[in-house]
């Protein structure tokens, strides 16, 4: 129905279009990477450590080598070595910013639940079981996970000492720490937890070596590309021998923009056993083995004008990571460019501890960060008798700050506004404490994001089948936004072909070559990438057409009802058959690569922004926050599908509930482990925590990012989300909670 | 799992007899808990003796009160008419439970023996004295956010997880137990114990007993009840604080009154002393305030659980409030 | 349709000799494996004591398909659906009963997949995802997931489309506030939850039978 719609409205970019998928999904039919049916599949199970730093002394496998049904259990002791893994230096050592665990390479222990061994076994429950059995000793040596104790050991990152061009660099504008001079100061200390994507999928790989030389992996990440290629370098194998398969992914959230030792494992475990070997995580090992959003320590130094015109900010921050990779993100990137601030100084800092190592998380740093930035505004706002949206239109600023130039688009004040109206923000009261419902008090907040509009180069295959239909193929990954969806309305456009005559494919390594799906790029590289595919495709066919569409301009070209011909009426027709008669007889097929334009990046300074509006509700006996309306509003630029996009802002403004209110996973520092690591104990929002969330887009291309004008969605939905709960909470009852999450015993308390 | 025999009960005497026998058997009837556990290598039984064919499933009516089959479904059991007039307070406390699909699952019986969601419990690699005897408590040292701020031990500082627990406590049930030595009838609050020196003990069934019953006698508190469930997402969750109020009005005066409270000790907490402030005061706020603090005398908390001490007495005035309002 | 289906994995397998446990039979089984043998085989690791007990029989009406299976009894119903069966519909997203993405519906009733053992099931009716649709014509509440979005990844989707169907039917789908506690056992990380309620709404007051 959606399909048809699209087409008499001539244009299918805007649709609100189902998705392509749907019915896959809702049927069950959708297979994810431990779904697949091989010949002989085996089962395993990995064995963690317990000790957080230190080094095996034995292994006893005996017990579970003797356990029923068992073919392997591997080791440091008798994995085959993978050849790529010597060809570094020890990772205690880390050059430049480290190398990923080398998993059974050496006795060496470096987290808590670091795999030491998998077993393989016939069945799953045996394989389970058997894990059990391994008992492994370790010496123990002292171990430093606590971040408080060890915050001042934070340091520069290696690869912002190397290159002095890196953003990881210390960076002031105007006077350093210039917000001294002002009349009205702040200074306060933001931290949170590291939290833990916990996509529903629990991570898993199937890992089958169909030859010596030949492996294919069915395996939950975001890259295909970047996977087959950091496995053919760790088995030294050509790249085209190896095939990565991630048909679906099962949400991700940033856990699968790295490879990580279970996959290694099971790519062992199948060399070792000659059999394709199935890997799922355990829930608890998805807290140890995936990565995470690292524990973030920042401090916001304000300065204002008493009319509210900022006059600095310096904000400092320091992020977890293990001790063998440098992981970074941007943590203070929004603080250096959102406002008209004269003087800024920003300072990040890693530290490294002896736990495994982080990755990005939905929003990455920009989250991390928006939370102080968007907190510290919004305190300033108060201190200096402001509302805090006229607090931030006071400090807009129409131009970049930091690379002082234009922006692309900028339409954030259409936000503020479309925002303001549709959360009430008019009732907001400027004094908190002021608004109650029995035993609850009301506060409205609001927090603003911002994510680079990047996009980066892709290849993308479109082909005219026998069938009439079009067929595209390339190789990036739909963790869920709805990226075939958004192809084929994009194909749609370009070819003038009715949607339900478009089939977009993605997850295989064997399509041509696209970037992982991450930092909100995806439509911009890949949707660029099908448009030119789909307008080459068109080209290719005007040529085979011959005289008669010589003289055509190819956007007057459509390729509806079977046939080449005009959208206009008349003209000439040509049909499928006959072009591919023109074509030998084989599917006209080109492959194109798309770039994004480098004038228009030196130029012009890129962004996707939103701002989200909450309203909140706090119990004043138990502390309990209830979030019970959101607005989220986003410029990003052209909206490809309202339905599907619409979602994504939901989702994000629901995950960054989940940051404000519940999530946060506790070590005992003691033993260097986690205690909250299940669903029970590591909340995420569940229905009853998720309010009405209303979603505004601007719907303004712009066209410096790419043909299409689209900016990205994914992160600036979820930035912004935290600052504005716990600014709401503040406004409810003039407590500031600077510590995420802020659950009940700190409303109490504070 | 760790490999095990199954088999499948018929006659109750058949299981316990079974059970009595082998000390390395457990009854399964919902399995929410035990699988749970069993899963992650907490409790190894050897043998699972699954009791959900005998008859015990029943809620029945009798002359002082209801009778509830330790085999009927807490999602039964919430939505069952009797249930809901005779002792509303109780359905409450099961809803405030678990998710849908695990009440569909979870029996009465079941729900009572859960075990405690301590950290340390669960985890295999930390020490827990409740585990394994004598390798220590890692909590009181430790993460001990969720812990208990009455009767605990330097052994043990966990809580009883249950919500269903706190409301049988408060409306004086009984469990019916079925054991080698026959049957016995135990009073709800001398159902669990504290840690003490043997935190590995939650209850003080002897070896091979079986809970076939729970009965609720008839009592006032039809009307003027609130299960209050404070917990760190808005369902689904298992609570930081929990209390069960239920008042006899007679205008404005409190005739009787019973409190409980959950997530504060190694089993369900009977406020006998608050109730006992609250007989025969008006309804308000004041007297709430009063019984709140004679409920928590004799309250200690730990490094991270100290914000108890507010909660608990806040909350059980919240739910004294609630419940005192014509529902 | 009666399928017989092939214990995984299993070669040499001895269904006469394996299925001895009758569980009808209580005490006969106690009689022949007494507690000190099956501990003696888990501590000794004795192959042939361990296989003497290791699988029993099981029926099971799975989506209208009766199976006879022989399964270990620590099998879950979830790992039997997903690992024996292929019914990969049925998600395993915690395996501890704290998501809900394995919801299937026993005899009617919503479950977690995960936290059963598929031996406790013995002559129940299973109905998971695979199961919802009429041959190619969606359920309605499928029909409303896709219209209203109500999924991004889609890995939770059949437990949440399964726990909304049981939802409607057990009649805790009056109000927004009543869909959202009783579906809060079934966790989805992407956010989907407002199009979830709305697509259960839909269902609800379309009147449609579910």
């Amino acid at each position: 129905m959606n399909n048809i719609a699209a087409l008499q409205d001539g244009k299918a970019v805007g649709d609100r279009m189902s998705r392509v998928d749907g019915r896959l999904k809702v049927t069950g039919g959708a297979k994810y990477s431990a779904e697949y049916e091989l010949p002989g599949l085996v089962h395993s199970a990995l064995v963690g450590s317990t000790i957080a730093k230190g080094r095996i002394t034995s292994i006893d496998t005996k017990a579970a080598e003797r356990a029923p049904g068992v073919l392997a259990v591997i080791t440091h002791l008798n994995s085959p070595k993978v050849p790529g893994f010597a060809a570094k230096s020890n990772p205690d050592e880390p050059p430049a910013i480290g190398q990923p665990l080398r998993v059974f390479h050496d006795e060496k222990i470096y987290f808590n639940d670091q795999p030491v061994a998998i077993v393989v076994a016939d069945t799953l429950e045996r394989a389970r079981h058997a894990a059990r059995l391994v008992k492994v000793q370790y010496v123990a040596e002292q171990h430093q996970t606590n971040f408080e104790a060890n915050k001042s050991k934070g340091f520069l990152p290696t690869q912002a000492k190397r290159n002095p061009k890196s953003a990881q660099n210390d960076y002031t504008r105007g006077q350093a720490d210039g917000y001294q001079a002002a009349p009205v100061k702040l200074e306060a200390e933001y931290v949170h937890e590291s939290e833990m994507h916990n996509p529903m999928e629990l991570q898993s790989i199937i890992a089958h070596w169909e030859a010596a030389d030949q492996l294919t992996v069915y395996d939950k990440v975001q890259a295909v590309k970047g996977t087959q290629r950091a496995f053919a370098k760790d088995w030294g194998l050509p790249e085209q021998n190896v095939k990565v398969i991630a048909t679906f992914v099962g949400g991700a959230f940033g856990n699968g923009l790295h490879n990580w030792p279970h996959e290694t494992a099971a790519i062992i475990a199948a060399k070792v056993t000659g059999k394709p070997v199935k890997l799922m995580l355990t829930r608890e090992q998805m807290f140890t083995m995936v990565g995470y959003r690292p524990k973030t320590w920042q401090r916001i130094q304000m300065g204002a004008t008493k009319d509210g015109k900022l006059v600095g900010i310096t904000h400092e921050s320091v992020g977890q990571t293990s001790t063998y990779e440098e992981f970074t993100e941007s943590t203070v990137q929004q603080t250096r460019m959102m406002y008209a601030a004269p003087n800024v100084s920003t300072r990040y800092r890693i530290l490294g501890l002896d736990v495994s190592t982080p990755i990005w998380m939905r929003g990455p740093g920009e989250a991390t960060g928006a939370f102080a930035l968007e907190s510290a505004i919004d305190e300033m706002a108060h201190l200096v008798g402001l509302d805090p949206l006229e607090f931030r239109l006071r400090n807009y600023t129409d131009s970049d700050p930091e690379k002082n130039k234009p922006w692309s688009t900028k339409y954030l004040k259409e936000c503020f506004q479309a925002g303001a109206e549709r959360i009430g923000w008019s009732k907001r009261q400027l004094q908190p404490g002021q608004l109650r419902e029995g035993d609850w008090l009301i506060g409205y907040g609001m927090g603003v994001g911002t994510f680079g509009a990047n996009r980066g180069t892709a290849k993308a295959r479109a082909a005219l089948l026998a069938d009439g239909s079009v067929l595209l193929q390339s190789a990036t990954t739909d963790i869920g936004p709805g990226t075939g969806t958004a192809m084929v309305q994009i194909a749609s456009d370009a070819l003038g072909l009715p949607t339900d005559k478009i089939r977009f494919e993605l997850g295989n390594s064997l399509f041509p070559q696209a970037p992982s799906q991450g930092g909100s790029s995806t439509v911009n590289t890949v949707g660029s990438a099908v448009n030119d595919a789909c307008l080459a495709l068109k080209k290719k066919l005007q040529e085979l057409g011959g005289a008669a569409f010589a003289n055509v301009q190819p956007e007057q070209l459509t390729l509806s009802g079977g046939q080449l011909g005009l959208k206009a009426n008349g003209g000439p027709r040509m049909s499928f058959a006959d072009l591919r008669k023109a074509n030998n007889g084989q599917d006209v097929e080109v492959t194109t690569e798309s770039k994004p334009s480098g004038d228009a990046r030196q130029n012009y300074s890129m962004y996707s922004f939103s701002v989200h509006f909450a309203e909140v509700r706090v119990h004043a006996m138990t502390g309990e926050v209830r979030v019970t309306k959101m607005v989220s509003c986003a410029d990003a630029g052209t909206i490809v599908n309202q339905k599907t996009a619409g979602s994504q802002m939901i989702g994000g403004a629901i995950g960054g509930i989940g940051m404000a209110l519940h999530e946060g996973a506790v070590m005992d520092d003691r033993f260097g482990r986690y205690v909250t690591k299940d669903l029970a104990d590591y909340h995420v929002p569940v229905h009853a925590d998720a309010p009405p969330v209303e979603v505004y887009f601007v719907n303004k291309p712009d066209p410096l990012v790419d043909a299409l004008g689209t900016k990205g969605i994914g992160e600036i939905a979820i930035i912004g989300v935290a600052p504005a709960i716990t600014n709401a909470i503040f406004n409810a009852t003039g407590k500031r909670i600077r510590e995420l999450p802020v659950t009940p015993d700190k409303v109490l308390l504070a | 799992m760790n490999p095990f025999q199954y088999v499948r009960a018929t006659k109750a005497k058949a299981a316990i007899d079974a059970r009595a026998g082998d000390a390395t058997s457990q009854f399964i009837a919902g399995g929410t808990n035990l699988l749970d556990l069993m899963k992650r290598g907490v409790m190894t039984p050897q043998r699972l003796i699954d009791i959900n064919k005998l008859p015990f499933d029943k809620i029945e009516r009798q002359s002082n009160g209801l009778r509830i089959g330790a085999l009927a479904l807490n999602s039964t059991t919430a939505e069952d008419k009797q249930v809901l007039e005779r002792a509303p307070l109780l359905a409450q406390a099961l809803n405030a439970g678990a998710s849908a699909q695990l009440r569909n699952m979870a029996t009465v019986g079941g729900n009572m023996l859960q075990r405690t969601r301590c950290s340390y419990f669960y985890d295999p690699a930390m020490p827990c004295n409740k585990r394994e005897p004598g390798s220590g408590c890692g909590a009181l040292e430790g993460y001990n956010r969720m812990h208990a701020i009455f009767g605990f031990s330097d052994k043990c500082i966990a809580v009883h997880p249950s919500d269903m627990s706190v409301a049988l406590v408060a409306l004086d049930a009984a469990v019916l137990v079925s054991g080698p030595k026959g049957e016995r009838r135990l009073a709800f609050g001398d159902l669990h114990r504290l840690p003490g020196d043997e935190p590995q003990r939650d209850t003080n069934l002897e070896a091979g007993e079986l809970i076939t019953a729970v009965e609720v006698p008839d009592s006032p508190f039809t009307k003027h009840v609130h299960y209050l469930k404070v917990r760190e997402r808005a369902s689904y969750a298992f609570a930081l604080v929990s209390v069960a109020a239920a008042l006899s009005l007679d205008g404005n005066t409190i005739k009787d009154a019973r409190l409980a409270m959950g997530g504060v000790a190694h089993k369900p907490w009977r406020l006998t002393e608050a109730e006992k402030s609250l007989i025969g005061k008006p309804a308000t706020e004041a007297t709430f305030q009063e019984a709140a603090r004679v409920a928590m005398q004799g309250a200690k908390a730990f490094k991270h659980n100290q914000y108890k001490l507010k909660l608990a007495p806040n909350a059980i005035v919240q739910a004294l409030k609630n419940a005192a309002a014509v529902s | 349709m009666e399928h017989e289906t092939p214990p995984a994995g299993c070669p040499g397998h001895d269904e006469a000799r394996r299925t001895f446990l009758k569980q009808s039979s209580l005490l006969t089984a106690l009689a022949l494996a007494p507690g000190a043998v099956v501990r003696a085989a888990e501590t000794e690791f004795d192959e042939k004591v361990a296989a003497a007990f290791e699988k029993v029989s099981l029926k099971l009406d799975v989506n209208g398909v009766k199976h006879k299976l022989s399964v270990e009894p620590r099998t879950t119903l979830l790992d039997l659906l997903r690992e024996q069966l292929h019914l990969t519909g049925t998600k395993k997203g915690c395996d501890y009963g704290q998501c809900g993405a394995c919801t299937v519906h026993v005899d009617g009733k919503r479950v977690n997949s995960c936290l059963t053992l598929a031996v406790m099931q013995d002559g129940k009716k299973i109905t998971t995802i695979e199961g919802l649709a009429e041959g190619d014509k969606l359920h309605p509440m499928q029909e409303a997931f896709i219209k209203h979005d109500g999924f991004q990844c889609g890995y939770c989707t059949p437990g949440q489309i399964m726990s909304a169907v049981a939802c409607i039917r057990e009649g805790h789908a009056d109000s927004e506030g009543e869909i959202k506690e009783y579906m809060s056992g079934n966790i989805c990380r992407c956010g989907a939850y407002p199009n979830i309620v709305a697509a259960i709404q839909e269902v609800k007051n379309g009147g449609q039978k579910v």
